[in-house]
């Protein structure tokens, strides 16, 4: 490839965009022990358009583009490229066929800088090419998209945004004709996944191609030209996004269940005036040494649902982190009053909270909610306040049943290893778990992550029930505001480390919270 | 026709059976055909390796490799590296010496003239008949031979804490630091055993050594001739296969350990402390591995002695052996004893084919037992890896190849 051509790549091609199918999967079925994940799946990409492969936890979507990436093999099925049958068993073949992917988690080298990544990417695949030319390039992209990337600043500096545009200009550098993004920018804030929106536009206007996997709806309507549904591993239908309604996808997506979703405030609870959580003037270090929460007091009542909006980043996860007592605090105390006396969790840490009952939704859940290689029962003895000393496997196999049942979690087993499942449905085994074991008190953070809206609404109906039924005290942030405004007795608004505002729920207006989150 | 080679998503079904033996199998052949090529004949092999497979004298390696497979295996399925068994034996031969030469029982010099009076007296042992050297038991042997056990194990237990506390709570990587304490453990035996341990009997005073264990208090041999192995070590075996099998099994502490392994993070936001759990799986590891010196000490050796070479310590290097049992089970508590057999097989047959070319004409000392031994090890361990690799992709064919 010359350096011309790698400068910009896919953008110079035709801008001819048509019915030509540039990527086809023909009855693909794929099992795994006890299910089946996707059941003769058969869809299309054309060339110049972005397709949105829609569906709920569990509905296959992740399956399906781990075999167009080449990590899992198809039982049966055929996929084909521009018409020709391919036989995708690495990431390294998806790549030279032109199909790449932009994962959730960044996939880039932290201690290197962003144009060393996309260098090494590059002589990784046998491209050879100018870092200049290089650094031309995503300097011009990120011009163009408003998204501030240095190429010579050190990858672990940058904020999330920035990492995923750069997986997405490595994508185009490495020759791309379809970009698959899965769930790559579900969990950005609206305006930033704009940018994304017409980054892609602007790829697949001059010829390329993109998958959108994603279970949120609108933004499958806002970007996509074609959405396809996928349910339990079927294809229900494909629809073009212009011309379908959020209504009809609803129904596509989860049938009669869909009547459930709703975005209405959910009842309030009734607070008592106990104080459970008492946070004074705290100040907590960020992962980079920089102060993440500036003073911030706030008090959770018993029966009170706490909610935190805010853009990501902006010294909630710090506060979060270290209300159970993961992170210290460099000044100020964090108080928990679970029984007459008051404990220091900042100066005790998460161990004693925990096992007296204070539950806890974590962000990454992969990381720190549950051990992938263990087994759903093994993921709810872990838990100090279920076990300790002897398990009694009896007791928490019918622990995990109910959960199974209650939450609706799609698994062959109680001992299927938690790997094996679904997102979604693993986010279900945490959630589920962590509301069980929440006696007096739950800390969360983005708690419906990664469900769909009939499950996310569920949960969140379960919080409530929760705190008006059982008095629990909840604190919980979320990068989703939607969520914040349904379920919360007070809403704060987080900016820069600092509660810029608390509302009570009655008086919160969507517009101002907006307002207050990015000024 | 294409091949398609695709990662499996379930192991491979009786795997953690199939793979060691098959192991076995191949490593086995290739050895013998490295070997044939510099002169041993495969009939000699083949019949020595048979042989050594059911010979009484592998039951003694055997055992004590179990305990010290259960061992390790507590400390690496928590992702705690405990290269250190060696010195946790050490230090329990030494506390046994001390509990059995001067605290159950102790050494006098007596005049001559008084020693037929303590060569008929029960209890009495005289060790030295030149010097007028007795040992008089003072301690009911099976209560001595309780307190050395469990010395041994404490003792072993705060030697591989160290590393333990060091790995938590100041980030020091416990492969160095375990490993270098085994060279302080053997330094120190030899400081004692010259030194402040340094018994009273001419050997000992020539050799620099302590006196011997009295007989009474030795632990006695199971009764199946050829083997050296005793009733101790096999009781040993079971309480630390079955405590090991149980406690992974059935305890949080035990589960908690496997997912330190696997995913120390979700621990810490159980609200597990991590650090407590790394220094107890060392801890524990130390203690099951401190018990192996008592049974040294007191079923074998009988006097703790000056290592002359360093090479050679009296653990027979069964510390270091013992991970590859550990490796070998596929950190699976129940294929320890398994692989502890093969190993175990694999090294008497390295002995007994030495002796055996020994006796044959114009091939003694052509090889070295020790080098025929991890000649097998080696290609043993070697396919195991290759297998375990391999197994992990399964291999097919699909109609129709690209057009």
């Amino acid at each position: 490839m010359s350096e011309a051509q790698t400068k910009t790549s896919v953008f110079t091609q035709n801008p001819n965009s048509s019915n030509e199918v540039v990527l086809e999967a023909k009855n693909i079925v794929k099992r795994f022990p006890g299910v089946v994940a996707l059941d003769h799946v058969s869809f299309n990409v054309r060339k110049g358009e972005i397709l949105a492969l829609l569906g709920e936890n569990g509905a296959g979507k992740s399956t399906l583009v781990k075999i167009l990436y080449g990590v899992y093999v198809p039982d049966e099925g055929e996929i084909a490229v521009e018409g020709r049958r391919v036989f995708i068993t690495s990431p390294l073949e998806a790549i030279k066929l032109g199909i790449s992917m932009v994962s959730q988690v960044p996939q880039i080298i932290g201690s290197l800088t962003v144009a060393e990544n996309i260098i090494l990417g590059l002589s990784k695949y046998g491209m050879i090419s100018k870092i200049s030319r290089v650094k031309e390039f995503i300097r011009e992209e990120s011009k163009r998209t408003g998204i501030e990337v240095d190429p010579d600043i050190e990858v672990w500096k940058l904020s999330y945004t920035q990492k995923q545009l750069v997986e997405l200009l490595r994508s185009v550098i490495l020759g791309a004709k379809v970009i698959m993004l899965d769930e790559a920018i579900t969990f950005l804030p609206i305006q930033e996944k704009r940018r994304f929106y017409e980054f892609l536009r602007r790829f697949v206007g001059q010829g390329g191609s993109a998958i959108l996997i994603t279970h949120k709806i609108p933004e499958a309507l806002e970007a996509a030209d074609r959405i396809t549904v996928l349910r339990r591993g079927k294809v229900v239908g494909t629809v073009d996004a212009k011309k379908t309604t959020l209504d009809q996808v609803r129904k596509m997506m989860f049938g009669e269940r869909s009547s459930e979703i709703t975005y209405e405030r959910l009842p309030p609870s009734k607070p008592t005036e106990e104080v459970v959580v008492d946070v004074e003037d705290l100040w907590v270090l960020g992962a980079h040494g920089e102060y993440a929460v500036k003073g911030v007091t706030l008090e959770v009542r018993a029966g009170e649902v706490y909610g935190i909006a805010g853009v990501a980043g902006n010294g909630q996860l710090e506060l979060i982190q270290s209300v159970i007592g993961l992170r210290k605090p460099v000044k100020g105390s964090v108080r928990v009053k679970l029984n007459s006396k008051p404990i220091d969790v900042s100066k005790v840490g998460i161990g004693k909270i925990r096992s007296i009952g204070v539950g806890y939704i974590p962000d990454e859940p992969l990381k720190f909610g549950v051990s992938m290689e263990n087994n759903i029962e093994e993921n709810l003895a872990m838990l100090p306040s279920i076990t300790n000393g002897i398990i009694r496997w009896g007791r928490i196999k019918k622990l995990a049943e109910s959960l199974i049942k209650d939450f609706d979690i799609k698994t062959p087993s109680s001992k299927t290893k938690v790997k094996l499942l679904s997102g979604g449905n693993l986010m279900k085994v945490l959630v589920s778990r962590e509301l069980m074991v929440s006696k007096k008190l739950l800390v969360a953070y983005n708690p419906t992550r990664a469900l769909d809206e009939v499950t996310a609404i569920m949960v969140r109906k379960r919080i409530k029930e929760k705190a008006l039924n059982e008095k629990l005290a909840v604190l919980m942030a979320s990068e989703d505001l939607d969520e914040v405004l349904q379920v919360s007795d007070k809403i704060a608004v987080m900016n820069s480390g600092k509660i810029v505002r608390v509302f009570n729920a009655q008086e919160a207006k969507r517009e101002e919270i907006e307002k207050l989150m990015v000024m | 026709m294409k091949l398609i080679v695709t990662r499996r998503v379930k192991p491979l079904r009786y795997g953690g059976v199939v793979i060691p033996l098959l192991s076995l199998i191949i490593g086995v052949v290739i050895s013998q055909l490295i070997l044939w090529a510099v002169g041993v004949p495969p009939e000699l092999f083949y019949g020595t390796m048979a042989g050594s497979f059911i010979a009484p004298e592998m039951l003694r390696p055997f055992v004590l490799l179990t305990i010290l497979g259960a061992a390790l295996l507590v400390a690496f399925i928590g992702a705690v590296w405990n290269i250190g068994a060696e010195g946790q034996i050490i230090w329990g031969m030494i506390v046994a010496a001390y509990i059995g030469v001067f605290v159950a029982a102790h050494s006098i010099k007596v005049p001559l003239s008084e020693l037929p009076k303590y060569e008929s007296m029960p209890g009495a042992q005289v060790l030295d008949a030149t010097y007028g050297v007795v040992s008089v038991v003072l301690w009911n042997p099976v209560l001595a031979g309780l307190v050395m056990i469990l010395a041994a194990a404490a003792v072993g237990a705060v030697w591989a804490a160290i590393s333990g506390a060091l790995r938590a709570y100041l980030e020091i990587d416990e492969v160095a630091s375990t490993l270098i304490m085994n060279y302080i453990a053997y330094y120190s035996l030899n400081q004692l055993a010259t030194g402040p341990m340094r018994g009273l009997s001419v050997q000992a005073a020539q050799f620099g050594r302590t006196d011997a264990l009295n007989d009474a208090l030795r632990f006695p041999r199971l009764p199946i001739p050829g083997t050296t192995v005793t009733t101790v070590e096999v009781i040993l075996a079971v309480i630390a296969f079955v405590g090991v099998w149980f406690m992974l099994k059935y305890t949080s502490f035990g589960l908690r350990l496997k997912i330190l392994g696997s995913n120390p993070n979700a621990l810490k936001a159980a609200g597990v402390d991590t650090r407590k759990y790394i220094t107890l799986a060392l801890t524990l590891s130390g203690l099951i591995a401190g018990t192996v010196g008592a049974a040294l000490f007191a079923g074998d050796y009988f006097f703790l002695g000056k290592i002359d070479n360093i090479v050679s310590p009296p653990t027979q290097n069964m510390g270091y052996t013992a991970i590859l049992v550990a490796w070998l089970a596929m950190l699976d508590i129940r294929a320890i004893p398994i692989s502890a057999y093969i190993i175990a097989g694999l090294m008497q047959s390295g002995a007994t084919l030495q002796a055996n070319l020994g006796t044959m004409a114009g091939l003694s000392g052509m090889i070295s037992g020790a080098a025929i031994t991890y000649t097998l090890i080696g290609f043993v361990l070697l396919t195991f890896s290759v297998l375990r690799v391999l197994t992990e992709y399964r291999i097919r064919f699909v109609r129709g190849g690209p057009k």
